[in-house]
Order: structure tokens, then sequence, then C-alpha cells
């Protein structure tokens, strides 16, 4: 009789809080917008997973009192990987590869060989719209310093803006740990929601004739200029920003690998296994750091809304330098490519093309809006590498 | 989790402005250098071009390429563009959904099959 008591004490069910069931009823909806509503479901799929695991009571697949252990200074556990290893579950012992930000990098990698860099080489002016979208990043950083943030939490908030998910994680696991779960939730979520966010920002700050410019077509670019591009990228920035040079360095690796054709292997690997592999260990264990404790809290519905702030500003930004750069430059460009500063490859490039057809459907915006998409993949980096040095 | 601690707002202002002005900095530093490149690969490309004899290619020649090359262009783009209005609109030969039985006359094509028919009546 008391083994089939204490058989009872243990399950689940027994030991569920309110607060749990709030969880779990929260990665129930997020699968649901994964599977049904496809909003990427590549990652919110693993992340809401990992978040239904972290929440099952006597699981014990995630820890989260290691992980703050794991940071506190007076702990005999300070920056002890042996005891995570030791006492960690399955989650712990995925999670060394954000802690150690090394999920981030590998999925830079597969990101950059599967991206053509030619339309930034062909129009280097794009970098300058990849710069403007990153107005967002430090206006957040701003009002979420207002809203009593301290400035790395204030920071890792700011990097939503850079509508790019693994630099986020990147940063946040340097600088704010505790808040990673909301901040790759919120980052995952709006960068599947650019189609929605997006678009009226851009009617607003356009009118009919801007957004039925016609831009000139590309010129051609060699495949010469296509390998040095990742080498002269890599060497230039991690020599002005070395905090910047793990993700910058990985992206431009994987592009190299691409663009060379003598390692068509390395290149597929990148683009297939080794990315599909990270995003189900990064997808987990990001779900999994958002336990009931520290995900119902006010400072995730905070995050919430200065995210989408972030990406509203970062979109607001690209439009209007896009329109700036028109008083001063001969050949027009349209603006709308402008809001594909936001990282967010391709989509954000994407909603270029389908608002600028809605004024104009024989203008063709795509391959014009992959350089400040590709551009803000660099920017957003490079906006990363600043706040480490800076707050780290 | 957030820890009520008081704000250094000269520091906070200080992040963001130059943070931003750095970002904005090292990418045009970038622009330049892509330009760089374009320029020096461009003139790597053209400079055995240049190094090819003049007299190689006749004059009226040399003159008509160029509105050829254009022309081709041209009209290259302008099926693109057509094929890419077809596919977005949705425009395409439109298959009836009838089908039709013909009925078969005798003939000598079809004589040996219909006596087969027969056969089995």
């Amino acid at each position: 009789m008391g083994d089939i008591l204490e058989f009872f004490d243990q399950m689940g069910f027994m030991n569920i809080s309110l607060q749990q069931v709030i969880m779990l009823l929260l990665s129930f909806f997020l699968l649901f917008l994964a599977i049904k509503k496809q909003y990427e479901p590549l990652l919110l799929l693993p992340i809401a997973f990992g978040m239904l695991l972290t929440n099952l009571p006597g699981a014990n697949m995630y820890h989260s009192e290691l992980w703050t252990a794991f940071l506190d200074a007076n702990s005999p556990a300070y920056h002890s990987y042996g005891t995570i290893m030791r006492e960690g579950g399955l989650l712990d012992i995925l999670y060394i590869g954000v802690k150690a930000g090394v999920y981030p990098c590998l999925i830079f990698m597969g990101v950059g060989a599967m991206t053509d860099f030619g339309p930034l080489i062909a129009n280097p002016k794009s970098l300058l719209l990849g710069a403007a979208a990153q107005l967002g990043i430090f206006l957040t950083f701003l009002a979420a310093n207002s809203m009593g943030f301290t400035e790395a939490q204030a920071g890792s908030i700011g990097i939503i803006g850079g509508a790019d998910g693994p630099t986020s994680i990147f940063l946040t696991s340097k600088l704010a740990p505790e808040l990673l779960g909301p901040i790759a939730i919120a980052a995952y979520s709006y960068m599947a929601l650019v189609p929605v966010i997006q678009p009226p920002i851009m009617r607003a700050l356009t009118t009919k004739k801007e957004r039925a410019i016609k831009m000139s077509q590309l010129r051609p670019v060699s495949k010469t200029e296509k390998i040095i591009f990742p080498i002269a990228i890599t060497t230039i920035v991690a020599l002005i920003l070395p905090d910047a040079a793990p993700l910058i360095g990985c992206l431009m690796l994987g592009n190299l690998a691409k663009e060379c054709g003598v390692v068509d292997r390395l290149s597929k690997t990148m683009q297939n296994e080794l990315m599909n592999i990270v995003v189900i260990f990064l997808g987990l264990t990001v779900g999994a750091t958002a336990t009931a404790s520290s995900f119902l809290d006010w400072s995730t519905i905070k995050i919430m809304v200065m995210g989408v702030v972030a990406f509203g500003c970062g979109t607001a930004g690209g439009i209007l330098l896009a329109k700036l750069m028109n008083v001063f430059s001969k050949e027009k460009i349209n603006p709308l490519i402008g809001s594909a500063g936001v990282s967010a490859v391709p989509m954000a490039a994407r909603v270029s093309q389908q608002v600028g057809q809605e004024e104009n459907p024989s203008n063709f915006l795509l391959m014009h809006a992959m350089g400040p998409n590709v551009a803000g993949v660099i920017g957003s980096a490079v906006a990363a590498g600043i706040l480490l040095t800076m707050l780290g | 989790m957030m820890t009520p601690l008081a704000i250094n707002w000269s520091h906070v202002w200080m992040v963001t402005g130059l943070g931003f002005c750095m970002v904005i900095l090292l990418l045009v530093v970038l622009i330049f250098i892509l330009k760089l490149l374009g320029a020096v690969v461009s003139n790597a490309v053209k400079a055995p071009k240049a190094a090819e004899p003049k007299a190689a290619i006749s004059a009226p020649a040399a003159q008509a390429a160029p509105a050829s090359v254009k022309a081709s262009a041209d009209d290259d783009l302008a099926a693109i563009a057509m094929a890419l209005h077809l596919y977005f609109n949705g425009v395409h030969d439109v298959e009836p959904t009838e089908i039709h039985i013909k009925r078969v006359e005798r003939s000598g094509w079809n004589s040996k099959l219909y006596g087969m028919n027969n056969l089995h009546r």
C-alpha cells in the first residue's frame, strides 16, 4: 500500500503547480502556431517542445537552479561545467552549447552557406540600409533602460530589433542569460510575424509614387568577388571589432565554402545536416529555459512589447534612410527595400517585393531587397559585437 | 528578475549614440572596401581583353555588337518579366474538365480489336 501511495506521490499530476499548467498551455499554443499556422516551424516547434519538457514536474530534464549556481561567484558550482555534466539532465547538458555560444555560431555557418551575397556585392550601398535598420536595436536599448532593466538586459532586449534569432541568443547568453527564454521566443515569434508587422509601417512611411519606383538591374558579380568577399569581411570586421568575430567568422566561413566550389561536401553538410542538428539542440534548450518561474513575470510582457517596438523602429529606420538617400542620389531607390534591412532573411525581402507589387505588378524588388537583407545579417552581428564590447 | 538600480543615463546615451554610429561607420568602411574590390576585380578582368590585338575586330562588327547585345538583353528581360507576370497572376491555359468518349467507327485500323470483342460475346 505504501509503495502505491509513493508511486502516486511521485506522479507529475500530484506535483504540478498552476504556473506550470499555464506554461504547458502556452507550449501547446506555440506548438499549434508552429504546426497549424507554420510560424517559423523549424525553430518554434523545438522551442515549444523544450518549453513543454522543462515544465513537466519530476521530469528533471532541465535545472534552472544549477545554472543560477553556475553564475553565482560564491557558489562552488561557479562556472563549473563538470557540475552540470554530473548533476544535470539531458537538456542541461545540451544547454552547454548555448551557454558557451557554440550553437548560434554553428547556425550562422549554415546561414552563410545558404546565403548569396551577390546582390550586396553588386550594390554596396545596401550596407547603409542594413545599418540604418539597426536603429531599432539602440532605440529599444534606450527604452528598456527607462523601464527598469539593467544595461546588459536592455542590450539583450534591444537586439530583438535585429530580427536575427542566433544573434539574439548569442548576445543574451553572454549579457543576460536569465532572459534567454522570453527573448528567444519574442525574437522568433516576431520574425514569423514580419509579413504582419512591416507592411503597415512601409505604407505609412512611403507615398504611392515612391513605392512604384523601378530600380535598374544589378550588375553581374564575378566568382572572384564572391570568393574574396567573405575573406575580406572577416578580416576587416574582426580586426575592428573582435567581439563580432565568432558570428561574422562563422557566417563568412559558411559562405566561403559555398562560393569557392571546391568543398561542396562541407558546404552541403553546413547547409543541411549540421544546421538541422544544431537547430534541434538550440530550439529545445532555449525552450527549456522558459520555466514557469522565469517566464511568468511582468518583464516577459515588457520584453514582448519592446520586441514589437524594436522591429517597428528597425523597419522605419531602413525606409527613412532609403528616402534620405533618394534626396542625394541621382539613381532613385525604392524605399521599400529599406525595410529589408532588418535581417529576417529572406522573409523581409519577400515583404518588400509583395508591397512593391501591390503598386506596380511589373516591379520586381526581390533581388534589390536581398542586398539590404543580407547586409542586415552583417549589421546585426556587428551591433551585437558592439553591445558585447560596451556592456559585457 | 529586474534589478532596481539607479540608471546611469550618461552611459546609456553614450552606448546608444556611439553604438549606432559605430555600426554605421563600420558598414561605411565595408562599402568602400566592396567598391574597391569591385573596381580591382573588374580591372583585372578587363586587362587581358585590352591586351588583345584591336585589329582582330573589324570596325563594323565592333560597332554593331553593343546594339545587338542590348537588344537581346531587352528581349530576355521582356520574356522573363512576362513569365513572372503570368506565374504570379496564375494566368495559364485552362484545361477543360470534361472528358469526351469518341464513338469509334469501324475501319481497317481497329477491325482486329472489334473482331476480338465479338469472339467473347
